[in-house]
C-alpha cells in the first residue's frame, strides 16, 4: 500500500514582506500545509537563479519564489531586478524543459498573512497531483554530487 | 584579401599595433585563428566565407594584450563583441583597431563609435539551420525538450571549450571554478551538465552576440549554441536590449523598467 | 570544529502545543557540529536567557540557534544575549517555529519533522556565519538646506540651534519662498510677511547659518556623513559688502517695465531690482537679459549713480565646493499657470487670476496696497467667482491628487475679499470643502456664516468673456444639477499645487527618488516621511507633496532632528549586513573582473571603482568596491556577478547554499 506522496516545497522569500506576511499568518493562526521550508533573504533581488536549481537537484519537487509587490521593496528596487531575472529564467527552463507548473512566483507583503497559506496550499496541492519530480531526481542520482 | 595583407603589413611595419589576429588557412578547408606579429607574414591572413569563428575572445586573454596594441580582423559579430566588451570595460579604445570586412569592402574601425555605426548598419542574424531547430525545439512538449535536452546535455564531457571560446566568458574565476560553495558539480554529471549549460546561458541574457562560436567549438557537437541564442532572444523580445549594441553598457538584467510586463507572478 | 548550541524554546504552549519539542532538541543532539541542545519553557525570560549566557561560556559555543518565534520579533534580544554572552552578535541565529511551524500546523508526525528542518537550515547557516563589526563612517557636522522658503528656514534654524554649522542655499535673489507673497495666512488670519520677516532675518544673522542666496546646487557627491557640494554663486553684479541698501539703482534704472516677478506681473520692476522691500539680503541683482549694458553695452546709469561705488558689472559666477554631512530638501512648490485652461481663457482674460495674483492684490504691500481691484482696468470688483478645484482631482488635467490648501484659502480669499469691498457678492463653487486642520472648519464656516460668501456645489464648465464682465457657467449638484451662470468682474482660480520646475533634475543630481508628479518620495509613507531612500537626505514641505504653513514648519523641525541624531554621534554606526567585493593576495588581488554589471544594478549606487596599483603607480586592475556607509545590504549585486567575487555577509553564498544542502 503505497503511502500517500508528500512534496517537498522549498520556498525562497524577502525578509521585508513575505517573510513578515508568513509571520501574519502563524499570528492570525491561519492553517496551511507543512510540506515547505522556507530560505529567508533579505530582498528576492538576492535569489540567484542557481539556488532554484540546486533546490530541485536536491530533491525538492517544487519551488515557491515571493517577494515585495513592486514599488514596494524595503531596497527601492530589489524586486524590479528579480522580476527581469525569472522573466528570462522561466523562459529558459521551459526551453530545457523543466516544468513550469511546479515553479510559483508571487508577490505577498506583509500584511497577507491569508495569501501566504492560500499560496503555499495552491502550490502544495498542485505539485502533489503533479508527483514527485523523478525526472530531474534521477539524473541527479546519478554521479556524484 | 589584398588589402587586408597590405593594411596589416603597414600596421605592424609601422609599429601602430604589435600583433593582427586574424583567420589562417588550417588543415583542408578549414580556417584557425592565427596571431600575425611579423609585417612579412601578413600574406598569411585569409578572409572567406570559411571564417565564420568570433576572434574577439583573445582580446581580453593575457597573453595576447601583453603583446601591446592589437588589430583584428573582424566579422560582425566579432565587431559586436568589441562593443559589448569595452561596455563592460574590458577594452580600451587605444587598444584595439577593427579591421571589417563590410559588404565586401574592408574598413578600419579605430573608434567604438566607429564601430557602433557599422554595427547599426548590419543586421541581425543567425543562421537558417539554427532558427530552424530553435522553432522546431519551442514547438515540441515540455517533455519532448527535456528528453531532448537531457540526452544532448548528458554526452557533455565538461571540456569548457564553449566556454573558453565566448567571448564574453572572460570572467578570470568562472563560477563553476568558485568551490566555496560549489554551486554546480565540476565533473560530467547528468543534472549538473544542464545546469551548468543554464548558468551559461543565463550569465549570456542580454550579453550574448550570437556568433555561435560555442556550439562550433563543441568536440561532442552538442547545439549549445541554441540555448544561449534562446535566453538572448527572450531579453530582446521582452525588454528591447540586446548584446554588443553600443560601447555604453545597457544591460537588461542590471536595468529594470518599473512596468516590466509579465503574467506569471500571483 | 564547530560548536553550535540549539536552544528550543516552548514558547509556553504555543509551540510545546504542537510541536514535540523534546524530539527536536533529540535530533539536533545528532547534527554536525551542534554540542549541546536543550529544551526549555521560554527563552526569552530572564532565566531563559542566562541559561543562554552560561552555555556560550561553559560549552564554548561558537555559534547559537534559538528555535522559537519570528527572527522578526526576537533577534534582536538573542542577538544582544549573545553578546552579553562573550560571543560577536552575528553567530546567532533564530529558527522559526511559531509562527512558521507550530501555529500554522497541526500537531502531527510531519510538523515536528518540519521543525526540526528549520532547525537543520540554521545550525548549517550559523556554522557559515562569521563575526561581524557594525561598521563606522565618520560625519562632517555640517548641513546644506536647499531653498530658502518657510520649510528651509526652519529647518535652517532648528540644526543651527543644536549647535551644527549650516549653509542654507537659494535660488532666487532673496529667501522667503511662497510665504513672502502670502497676504494673510488662515485659520488666523495674521499677516505672513509680519510672521516670517522676524524668521528670515533671524536665519540672517544666526552665527551658524551662511546664507547663499541667488545660488544653486550643481552637483552632490559623495554619501552620508561624507558629501561634497558644489555650489555655483551666480553673479549678482553687485559688490555685496559696499552695497548699503539704498535703492538709488532701482529708481534710476531706464528700464522700467520688466513684469515684476513677486508681484505675479500685476506691477513692474528695473533690470536692476530687489524682489521685494523686506527682501534678505536687501541687496539688489541685475537681471541680465533685460539690462541695457548687457544688451547694447550701454548705459551704465547705475554704476554712475551708486553712492558707494558698489555695481560691478564684470563679476562672474563663483564656484564654492563644501564638504557637508547631510543635505534638507525644501525647494518648494509652484501652482499651476492658469494658461493651463482652455475652459478658461488660457490665460488671455486678464481678470481671470489664479490664487497668488490675488494674494498680491490682498496684500498691503502688494501692488495695490492691498484693494483688491481688476487688473483690466483698476475698478474694485463688485462679484467674484472663486472656483475651487481648479486642476487638482482631475486626472485629464495630470492632477489626480487633492492639493490640499486650496479649500482654506480660497474660504480665506472670499473672506478677504469681502472685508474690503463691502457690499460685494463673493461665490465659491467646491467638490467638496476640505477643512481637516485645527481651527479650520471654524475658519470656513466664518467664510459662510459671518462674511457671506455663497458656496455652489459644482464645477465651472466654462468662462468667457462678454461685453467686460465675465460669464462663469458652472452647475448646482445640490439643487439636482442645475445649470447656473454667474456674470463676474473677476474670477480667482485654486490652481493645482505642482512640484517646483526643475525638480525632477534636482533629484536625479541627488540620486532622490521622485513619483511621477515629480514630488520627491519620502523612505516609507508612513513611517518616515522625512527621509529619503537616499541616506543623509532629508525633505521638509511641499517639495515632497502640496502642504500648508502648519505642516511645513512641523515638518522642517522633524527633518531637522533627524539631521541633528545624525551629528549627535561621534561616528554612523551601521548595521553590517552588507556585500563585499572579494579580495585576494596577488597576483589575483580579486576574483572581480572589473565589469561594473553590479554597479548598474545597485539601488543605492554604493559600488565604486577602485584602481589596483602596483608600487610604480601603474594601474593593474580596476574592480568594485562597496562603500559600506551607502549599501544597505539587500544583495542584488551579488545576483547579478556572475564570478561571485561579491557576496552578502549575513546571506553568503555559502550559507544559502548550506541551507539548501539541507533539503
Amino acid at each position: 500500500m503505497a503511502e500517500q506522496f508528500e512534496p517537498k516545497m522549498t520556498a525562497f522569500v524577502c525578509n521585508w514582506c513575505t517573510y513578515a506576511g508568513a509571520d501574519l499568518t502563524g499570528t492570525s493562526r491561519i492553517k496551511y500545509q507543512a510540506n515547505v521550508r522556507v530560505i529567508r533573504l533579505p530582498c528576492t533581488g538576492r535569489i540567484d537563479f542557481m539556488m532554484v536549481l540546486k533546490a530541485f537537484s536536491r530533491g525538492s519537487d517544487g519551488v515557491i519564489i515571493s517577494g515585495c509587490h513592486p514599488n514596494d521593496c524595503h531596497y527601492t528596487s530589489g524586486n524590479y531586478h528579480a522580476r527581469r531575472r525569472w522573466m528570462v529564467f522561466r523562459d529558459l527552463l521551459d526551453f530545457v524543459g523543466i516544468d513550469l507548473e511546479r515553479v510559483t512566483f508571487s508577490w505577498v507583503s506583509a500584511a497577507e498573512g491569508a495569501k501566504w497559506a492560500e499560496l503555499v496550499n495552491e502550490a502544495t496541492n498542485k505539485v502533489r497531483a503533479l508527483g514527485p519530480y523523478k525526472e530531474i531526481q534521477q539524473l541527479a542520482a546519478v554521479g556524484i554530487d | 584579401m589584398e588589402e587586408l595583407h597590405n593594411k596589416a603589413k603597414e600596421l605592424l611595419s609601422s609599429g601602430a599595433v604589435k600583433v593582427v589576429m586574424g583567420y589562417g588557412k588550417g588543415t583542408g578547408e578549414s580556417r584557425r585563428p592565427i596571431f600575425v606579429r611579423m609585417a612579412e607574414r601578413a600574406s598569411d591572413l585569409v578572409v572567406d566565407s570559411g571564417c565564420t569563428q568570433n576572434l574577439a575572445t583573445y582580446l581580453t586573454k593575457a597573453e595576447v594584450c601583453a603583446l601591446g596594441r592589437m588589430a583584428i580582423v573582424a566579422i560582425p559579430s566579432t565587431l559586436r563583441s568589441i562593443l559589448q566588451l569595452a561596455a563592460e570595460k574590458q577594452l580600451r579604445e587605444e587598444n584595439v583597431i577593427a579591421l571589417a570586412v563590410i559588404d565586401g569592402q574592408l574598413r578600419e574601425l579605430a573608434t567604438f563609435d566607429a564601430i557602433e555605426q557599422a554595427v547599426a548598419t548590419i543586421p541581425d542574424a543567425i543562421s537558417e539551420a539554427d532558427r530552424t531547430m530553435i522553432d522546431k525545439l519551442v514547438a515540441m512538449s515540455v517533455a519532448e525538450r527535456r528528453a531532448f535536452w537531457a540526452a544532448e546535455l548528458n554526452r557533455c564531457v565538461k571540456c569548457y571549450a564553449c566556454r573558453s571560446s565566448c567571448p564574453m566568458c572572460y570572467c578570470e574565476r568562472c563560477t563553476m571554478d568558485c568551490n566555496r560553495p560549489q554551486w554546480i558539480p565540476v565533473a560530467s554529471h547528468a543534472i549538473g551538465n544542464i545546469e551548468y549549460h543554464m548558468v551559461r546561458a543565463m550569465h549570456l541574457a542580454g550579453r550574448c552576440v550570437e556568433c555561435g562560436t560555442c556550439g562550433k567549438a563543441c568536440p561532442i557537437g552538442i547545439p549549445v549554441h541554441l540555448l544561449t541564442f534562446f535566453a538572448e532572444d527572450s531579453v530582446r523580445r521582452q525588454f528591447g536590449q540586446k548584446g554588443g549594441a553600443s560601447a555604453k553598457l545597457d544591460y537588461a538584467m542590471s536595468t529594470f523598467k518599473p512596468d516590466d510586463k509579465e503574467e506569471f507572478i500571483r | 570544529m564547530a560548536r553550535v548550541g540549539v536552544f528550543i524554546c516552548h514558547c509556553g504552549e504555543n509551540i510545546a502545543g504542537t510541536v514535540d519539542v523534546n524530539a527536536v532538541a533529540k535530533a539536533a543532539l545528532d547534527m554536525p557540529g551542534v554540542v549541546h541542545a536543550i529544551e526549555y519553557k521560554y527563552m526569552c525570560s530572564d532565566p531563559g536567557q542566562t541559561m543562554l549566557k552560561d552555555a556560550i561560556a561553559e560549552k564554548k559555543l561558537d555559534g547559537v540557534v534559538v528555535a522559537a518565534c519570528s527572527p522578526r520579533m526576537h533577534e534582536p534580544t538573542f542577538r544582544r544575549t549573545a553578546e552579553e554572552g562573550g560571543l560577536n552578535p552575528y553567530q546567532c541565529e533564530m529558527a522559526n517555529l511559531r509562527e512558521h511551524c507550530s501555529w500554522v500546523h497541526e500537531k502531527a508526525p510531519p510538523t515536528t519533522d518540519k521543525a526540526i528542518d528549520l532547525v537543520r537550515l540554521q545550525v548549517e547557516k550559523v556554522k557559515r556565519n562569521h563575526p561581524l563589526k557594525p561598521i563606522r563612517v565618520p560625519i562632517t557636522k555640517k548641513a546644506l538646506v536647499l531653498g530658502g522658503g518657510i520649510a528651509g528656514i526652519q529647518a535652517a534654524l532648528d540644526i543651527a540651534n543644536t549647535g551644527s554649522p549650516v549653509l542654507l542655499v537659494e535660488k532666487s535673489p532673496s529667501i522667503g519662498g511662497h510665504m513672502s507673497q502670502l497676504s494673510e495666512t488662515f485659520p488666523t488670519l495674521d499677516c505672513s510677511q509680519c510672521i516670517l520677516t522676524p524668521r528670515m532675518v533671524e536665519a540672517a544673522r544666526h552665527a551658524n547659518i551662511t546664507l547663499y542666496t541667488y545660488s544653486e546646487l550643481e552637483k552632490l557627491e559623495g554619501f552620508i556623513g561624507n558629501f561634497k557640494a558644489t555650489i555655483r554663486k551666480k553673479a549678482r553684479k553687485i559688490d555685496e559688502k559696499l552695497c548699503n541698501g539704498c535703492g538709488v539703482c532701482q529708481q534710476k534704472c531706464p528700464v522700467k517695465k520688466i513684469p515684476d516677478e513677486f508681484n505675479e506681473g500685476l506691477s513692474n520692476r528695473a533690470a536692476i531690482y530687489v524682489p521685494f522691500p523686506q527682501a534678505v539680503p536687501n541687496k539688489p541683482v541685475i537681471d541680465l537679459a533685460n539690462c541695457t549694458y548687457y544688451k547694447t553695452g550701454k548705459c551704465k546709469a547705475c554704476e554712475k549713480l551708486c553712492p558707494t561705488k558698489a555695481i560691478r558689472f564684470d563679476q562672474e559666477d563663483q564656484i564654492e565646493v563644501h564638504d557637508i554631512g547631510a543635505v534638507v530638501l525644501a525647494t518648494g512648490y509652484k501652482t499651476m499657470p492658469v494658461s493651463n485652461f482652455s475652459e478658461y481663457g488660457y490665460g488671455k482674460y486678464k481678470d481671470v487670476i489664479d490664487g497668488m495674483k490675488f494674494e498680491r492684490l490682498a496684500s498691503a504691500s502688494g501692488p495695490t496696497g492691498g484693494a483688491i481691484r481688476r487688473p483690466s482696468d483698476g475698478n474694485a470688483p463688485q462679484h467674484v467667482v472663486f472656483i475651487a478645484c481648479a486642476g487638482s482631482r482631475d486626472r485629464l488635467k495630470g492632477v489626480p491628487y487633492c492639493s490640499k490648501i486650496c479649500c482654506m484659502y480660497t474660504a480665506k480669499h472670499a473672506m478677504l475679499y469681502q472685508h474690503k469691498v463691502h457690499g460685494g457678492t463673493a461665490t465659491v463653487f467646491y467638490m467638496d470643502v476640505r477643512a481637516a486642520g485645527k481651527n479650520y472648519d471654524e475658519f470656513v464656516r466664518r467664510a459662510v456664516e459671518d462674511d457671506g460668501v455663497k458656496y455652489v456645489r459644482g464645477r465651472v464648465s466654462r468662462v468667457y468673456e462678454d461685453n467686460g464682465q465675465l460669464v462663469v457657467k458652472g452647475v448646482d449638484t445640490l439643487l439636482g444639477g442645475e445649470q447656473v451662470e454667474i456674470r463676474a468682474d473677476m474670477v480667482v482660480l485654486a490652481t493645482a499645487v505642482q512640484a517646483q520646475d526643475g525638480a525632477e533634475e534636482l533629484a536625479q543630481t541627488l540620486h532622490v527618488s521622485y513619483d511621477p508628479y515629480k514630488f520627491f518620495a519620502e523612505a516609507h509613507p508612513k513611517l518616515r516621511p522625512v527621509e529619503t531612500n537616499t541616506a543623509g537626505i532629508f525633505l521638509a514641505g511641499a517639495c515632497q507633496a502640496p502642504r500648508d504653513i502648519p505642516e511645513t514648519v512641523a515638518q522642517a523641525s522633524g527633518a531637522a532632528v533627524k539631521v541633528a541624531g545624525l551629528f549627535s554621534q561621534p561616528e554612523l554606526t551601521r548595521e553590517p549586513i552588507i556585500a563585499v567585493v572579494d579580495r585576494q593576495p596577488p597576483p589575483v588581488f580579486s576574483h572581480c573582473v572589473g565589469c561594473f554589471l553590479c554597479k548598474s544594478a545597485c539601488p543605492y549606487q554604493a559600488i565604486e571603482e577602485e584602481s589596483i596599483k602596483n608600487r610604480q603607480g601603474d594601474v593593474l586592475k580596476v574592480v568594485a568596491k562597496v562603500n559600506p556607509g551607502l549599501c544597505q545590504g539587500c544583495g542584488t549585486c551579488v545576483s547579478t556577478c556572475r564570478t561571485k567575487a561579491i557576496d552578502l555577509q549575513g546571506f553568503s553564498n555559502e550559507q544559502v547554499f548550506a541551507e539548501l544542502m539541507c533539503i
